[in-house]
């Protein structure tokens, strides 16, 4: 498991639109910047600034091929991004099962109190 | 301006009064009680709560099948509302299970009424240590804030 901050990376890269889009693109084909322009309302300055941040976050890589440069998804941060959240789920799950029956706990003793 | 989901969301609807939900989560008693998975323990004395906005809650968490856990949890209070919400930055650090690294999460708890003196939990969770709290604009703004850093931190090393 990557450390915080390259997961904190993954999370902030995830949370723009355009670079979801841009991922489910690169999810089907490997492409570059001028064919993932091509279905995006934005220039291409603007999708390679996107290209850079899930650069960044390692969850593509470019490729270079001759002159064509070419950008590539990156599926190991995006599973470790689903493990943290998985593993979080899990966490809250147990300990409010717990929480529940502690609740119901602390009623029935007020109640016998009373 | 996006407005950003959290990544975690948990919803939990408690047969107990609203009060005594919040006193689960700000009492030292209540919260050995529950926090954390089957077999973990929270030892009383290392249990801190002061519990308003700007104030933290601190305890550790060990494990009594695996005593190599050692979980420290460092909570940092930004919102706080009586008996219906906390919010702020939690730590986990520490010695921590196989395989996980200490993070930083954002979080908020909301405690809902619900019909039948039951009450509502709704967890959400943030994992974006670089934040700042979220202002007035909130999490769009922020996240916009992030998205400019993080693309000046690309530019100055492309320059450099």
């Amino acid at each position: 498991m990557a450390g915080t901050d390259q997961l904190s990376a993954v999370f902030a890269a995830l949370a723009d639109p355009t670079r979801r889009t841009i991922l489910a693109q690169l999810a089907e084909r490997d492409a570059t910047v001028t064919e993932l322009t091509e279905p995006l309302p934005i220039s291409m300055p603007a999708v390679s600034r996107h290209l850079k941040v899930l650069e960044r976050a390692a969850l593509i890589s470019r490729t270079r091929t001759g002159k064509w440069r070419g950008s590539r998804l990156e599926a190991a941060p995006l599973r470790e991004a689903a493990d943290w959240i998985e593993r979080y789920r899990r966490f809250w799950d147990s300990s409010l099962t717990r929480l529940d029956a502690h609740l119901a706990a602390v009623q029935a003793a007020a109640e016998k109190e009373l | 301006m996006h407005t950003e989901a959290p990544q975690l969301t948990v919803t939990r609807v408690f047969d107990a009064p609203r009060e005594l939900v919040y006193q689960a989560f700000t009492d030292p008693e209540h919260l050995a009680q529950w926090w954390g998975p089957t077999g973990h323990s929270l030892p009383r004395d290392e249990i801190e709560c002061d519990v308003r906005p700007g104030g933290h809650q601190r305890w550790t968490e060990v494990s009594a099948d695996d005593p190599g856990i050692h979980i420290h949890i460092h909570i940092d209070l930004t919102d706080v509302a009586d008996g219906t919400l906390l919010a702020g930055v939690m730590q986990v650090g520490g010695r921590l299970q196989e395989g996980v690294e200490p993070f930083r999460t954002r979080f908020r708890f909301e405690f809902h009424d619900e019909a039948g003196g039951r009450t509502r939990l709704e967890i959400r969770q943030w994992l974006a240590e670089h934040l700042a709290a979220p202002s007035e604009g909130g999490w769009g703004e922020a996240f916009a804030k992030l998205d400019a850093a993080l693309a000046r931190a690309q530019a100055d090393l492309e320059v450099s």
